[in-house]
């Protein structure tokens, strides 16, 4: 099933092996199409800083990010896997900070930076256990082993600690939201659509290693995966800029993916085979669509950037008669991203929903509420998603524009090189909406592998026939709405239609901002969580009789950051000073300190 | 070949049956609104004739709007039209049933809505912006507790469909004195007034109060594009009677005449309570609807908590 090439190198432990198999094909898959299309956009998008800036070293840097990853997904042997790993690290650094001339950019790369670090820490660690429990760094051996349960189950936390930094997981998600709209368009494309998916490809290779992993295992990555949609998807909807929003939803996605992963790993451990493949199934297609739709929509908010120099929903509207192909395109977009019929976000969807319903019939009662707990979670993940983005498109390409937005240069604005990609996405999202079954043989290959299964055991046309019927509605659906559309045609006739100005009520002269904004669209659900979303509003109360201008500023803030990150790094940060006023200023003194530490190992040693 | 023929038979005649009945739920709800002001009321053919007005009227466009807010419209009756081949309509079997149906229905309800809330946001009108962060709002708990129902009604009869769901087994819940269906029955109540925009949660007769929800929303769309969010809208609650009967009656005689009788009658029964209700109650304050959609979500809980109990 798997191809293994081996070649000579001459590091301890280490070994050149690479390996492609069912589960790394997927995430190339992903690589490639992902990589190839932000590279088109950015030749668009990196027009302007021509002469400007040295476009040279970011292109190195690009290919050099390429390869890391996919390194990555095809290293056999954990110390090429650490040793890519870090290229990875290092080379997105200096993707990120493109516009490093900003503090707010320099600031974003140092705390990825410092975030990343961290996580390998926790990668050190876990490869060196499992590779002193196998006896081996490579891959194949480790696979081959018997972990005892202590073993496995440090190793598990250790790759949700070490990758979930990685992947976005909360609370470690906070590097996400701050490296993303710091680099350029189709750098942040390329992050949230597969960097922060190594750290998913990382968990799903520890899932495959370790065999015997303990019950709880699997109801740990659920909760997570719930815990990181929600908040993730809560949080998106409190964000007033568009790439901020975007990347608060890449932690719902992966919410999402884990909670897939999640199913899959119960069905594993209580030998539910279907039920594995169809949670590592369903897992590994969102990983894929993620990546499709999630690029798209980072190309389309660097489209908008890039022709109005403002990210920043509320001053934007109205795009969609000036950007009318981008509006398209970050459509196809929005409608992939909220899961919605016809679209590739609705086939993963419906795979892990349906894993999560067949868990309801397989699984003892703990797993019964876990399950309906999922369930209930995608759902809720489903509406806000589609609160969000129906915010976004609303607030940014439908209506009025809210400021003057300079709208230079031609009709649409975009130069093709930029189009291009998009309209390749857009029609991938498109492809696997209308045709997953041309994808069900890589997805559900990878989630046999990672079940550890044989194929023929599974009975996959349980649900290859309810997806073929899918298919089969949707494209009713389309012949429905061109009936329609053709009807509606036949009682209009083909004259034009009058054209009038929006009805407000009686009211006259209504200024454009007195349109809805996405901080008054997203009230009511930001609200009603205001006591986990640190929801704060400042001005805004009108005094006197006669009330003169008035400021009013709301905004969301990340708890993780301010109540755990925040008050830990103040007091690590005092610690090391009350350290370092400690420190003694002689070399005298060091030195003796070595002696008297030489006497003590000696006195220990030969007791 | 005469399997297709079969199938586009029955898709027809379901299409059939929703699209000549539905508008008289509307009649039927005036009548009995009317009955309790005192009024005579308008006449049951009433919806057929504001149909028939808007069909034959042009459109009206906003210079703001782009081509999403003449597509909402045609969304909206696509999906219900879609739907309404999944609905079991009593004896009559749902032509298109598999398992993860309901996820289907409920994402596809989602794609309907969607569109709506972009087509107000489309328009540029606070008002609209006021009535689609309203529907995105109440939608998600909506949606909570119709899965919460699903998740139930799926334990209960062991399937993923919605025709299995509330068709063969339903019977023999109903024997035991079920709990666990009067509580169903009850969340998807208010889930039904919920989504299709009726009392308490929202008011279909006002138009310019600024409480409203999904009036507002469609307050710029005129003509043929009115007259299509209207018929979607008396489909929508014409599906969301048919499922709660197919819970609430679930007597199947076998005589076809009979059972078809007892469907509609049922279904029309539902829109006179639900007029009862309109006309009993008065419309929730807005921060109050969150309660009552709460309130559905509990309720189908403890039917979860009750059959994870019994099991």
């Amino acid at each position: 099933m798997e191809k293994i090439f081996r070649g000579p190198w001459t590091v301890p432990f280490g070994e050149c092996s690479l390996r492609l198999d069912p589960l790394n094909l997927v995430f190339l898959a992903a690589i490639v199409v992902l990589v190839l299309s932000s590279a088109i956009y950015g030749t668009g998008y990196l027009r302007p800083y021509r002469g400007k800036k040295p476009l040279g070293i970011h292109a190195f840097f690009y290919l050099v990010f390429m390869a890391a990853m996919v390194l990555i997904v095809t290293a056999g042997n954990a110390i090429l896997f650490l040793g890519a790993w870090e290229v990875m690290t290092l080379s997105t650094f200096f993707l990120i900070i493109f516009d490093d001339e900003k503090p707010a950019v320099r600031q974003a790369g140092f705390i990825y930076l410092i975030a990343s670090h961290c996580a390998t820490f926790f990668l050190f660690l876990m490869f060196f256990l499992m590779a002193h429990a196998a006896g081996s760094m490579d891959f194949d051996v480790m696979a081959r082993t018997d972990f005892p349960q202590a073993v496995a189950a440090l190793a598990f936390l250790l790759a949700l600690a070490g990758f979930g930094v990685k992947a976005g997981f909360l609370p470690t998600h906070i590097w996400l939201p701050y490296a993303h709209p710091a680099a350029p368009a189709h750098i942040s494309a390329l992050l949230s659509g597969i960097a922060i998916k190594m750290g998913i490809y990382g968990i799903c290779r520890v899932l495959w290693i370790v065999k015997t992993l303990p019950g709880w295992c699997g109801y740990t990555l659920l909760a997570l995966g719930i815990v990181s949609g929600l908040m993730g998807v809560l949080y998106a909807l409190g964000q007033h800029e568009l790439k901020r929003l975007l990347a608060y939803h890449s932690i719902e996605n992966i919410g999402i993916i884990a909670v897939g992963l999640g199913v899959g790993l119960l069905g594993r451990s209580h030998q539910v085979p279907f039920l594995a493949v169809l949670g590592f199934g369903g897992a590994l297609l969102h990983v894929v669509n993620h990546a499709l739709f999630k690029g798209l929509l980072f190309l389309g908010a660097g489209s908008v950037i890039h022709r109005t120099h403002s990210g920043e929903m509320d001053h934007l509207g109205g795009l969609a008669k000036t950007m009318p192909w981008t509006a398209g395109f970050f459509l196809a977009g929005a409608l992939s991203i909220c899961g919605l019929p016809l679209f590739n976000g609705f086939v993963s969807e419906f795979l892990i929903y349906f894993g999560l319903f067949t868990g309801l019939r397989e699984l003892p009662p703990e797993g019964v509420v876990a399950c309906s707990l999922g369930i209930l979670s995608l759902a809720l993940m489903g509406a806000l998603a589609l609160a969000c983005f129906s915010k976004v498109y609303g607030i940014v390409f439908l209506g009025k524009p809210r400021t003057d937005i300079k709208t230079d240069g031609a009709p649409e604005g975009t130069p093709f090189s930029m189009l291009l990609p998009m309209a390749i996405l857009a029609a991938l999202c498109l492809w696997i909406g209308l045709v997953p079954q041309s994808v069900t043989s890589l997805i559900f290959g990878g989630g046999t592998y990672l079940a550890h299964t044989d194929a023929f055991a599974v009975r996959l046309g349980t649900v290859l026939g309810p997806l073929a019927t899918v298919v089969r509605m949707a494209l009713l659906f389309l012949a429905l709405i061109l009936g329609l559309v053709l009807l509606r045609r036949l009682f209009l006739g083909t004259k034009p239609l009058p054209v009038r100005e929006t009805w407000s009520c009686g009211f006259v002269a209504v200024s454009s901002r007195i349109q809805y904004t996405s901080a008054s669209f997203a009230r009511m659900i930001v609200e009603l969580m205001k006591n986990i979303l640190l929801f704060r509003r400042r001005g805004g109360q009108v005094t006197g009789v006669f009330p003169g201008k008035a400021h009013m500023k709301s905004s969301v803030h990340d708890a993780s950051e301010e109540m755990i990150f925040r008050p830990g790094l103040a007091l690590s940060n005092e610690i090391s000073k009350k350290l370092g006023h400690s420190r003694i200023r002689y070399t005298q003194l060091y030195l003796m300190y070595i002696l008297l530490f030489l006497v003590f190992l000696l006195i220990w040693k030969l007791k | 070949m005469s399997l297709l023929f079969n199938k586009a038979v029955t898709f027809l005649l379901h299409w059939l049956v929703i699209g000549a009945l539905s508008p008289a739920l509307f009649g039927v709800i005036a009548r009995v609104k009317a009955f309790f002001a005192g009024k005579k009321g308008p006449s049951l053919l009433q919806p057929y004739f504001d149909l028939a007005k808007l069909f034959r009227k042009k459109c009206v466009y906003s210079s703001t709007t782009t081509w999403i807010f003449r597509a909402s419209p045609v969304v909206s009756l696509a999906v219900m039209l879609i739907l309404s081949l999944m609905v079991p309509f009593g004896r009559f079997r749902a032509p298109v049933q598999f398992p993860g149906d309901i996820l289907l229905v409920a994402y596809l309800l989602a794609l309907g809505r969607f569109f709506m809330i972009l087509a107000a946001l489309d328009t540029g009108s606070s008002f609209e912006g006021m009535g689609a962060s309203r529907e995105a709002f109440f939608s998600c708990l909506s949606e909570l507790a119709l899965f919460m129902n699903f998740i139930t009604l799926s334990l209960l009869s062991e399937s993923l469909s919605l025709s299995r769901m509330i068709g063969a087994d339903i019977p023999m819940s109903w024997k035991g004195l079920d709990p666990v269906l009067l509580l169903v029955v009850g969340s998807f109540f208010i889930v039904l007034l919920a989504e299709n925009c009726r009392i308490p949660v929202d008011d279909p007769d006002t138009h310019l109060e600024l409480t409203m929800i999904h009036e507002v929303m469609i307050l710029d769309h005129s003509g043929v594009d009115l007259g299509y969010l209207l018929y979607a809208s008396a489909m929508k609650l014409f599906l969301f009677f048919a499922i709660l009967v197919s819970i609430i009656i679930p007597v199947r005689t076998g005589h076809p005449a009979v059972d078809t009788g007892i469907f509609l009658g049922g279904v029309f029964a539902m829109a006179v309570l639900v007029g009862i209700v309109e006309s009993i109650m008065a419309r929730l304050r807005l921060n109050r609807v969150r309660l009552l959609l709460l309130i559905a979500f509990a309720l189908a809980f403890f039917s979860l908590i009750v059959t994870l109990w019994r099991n």
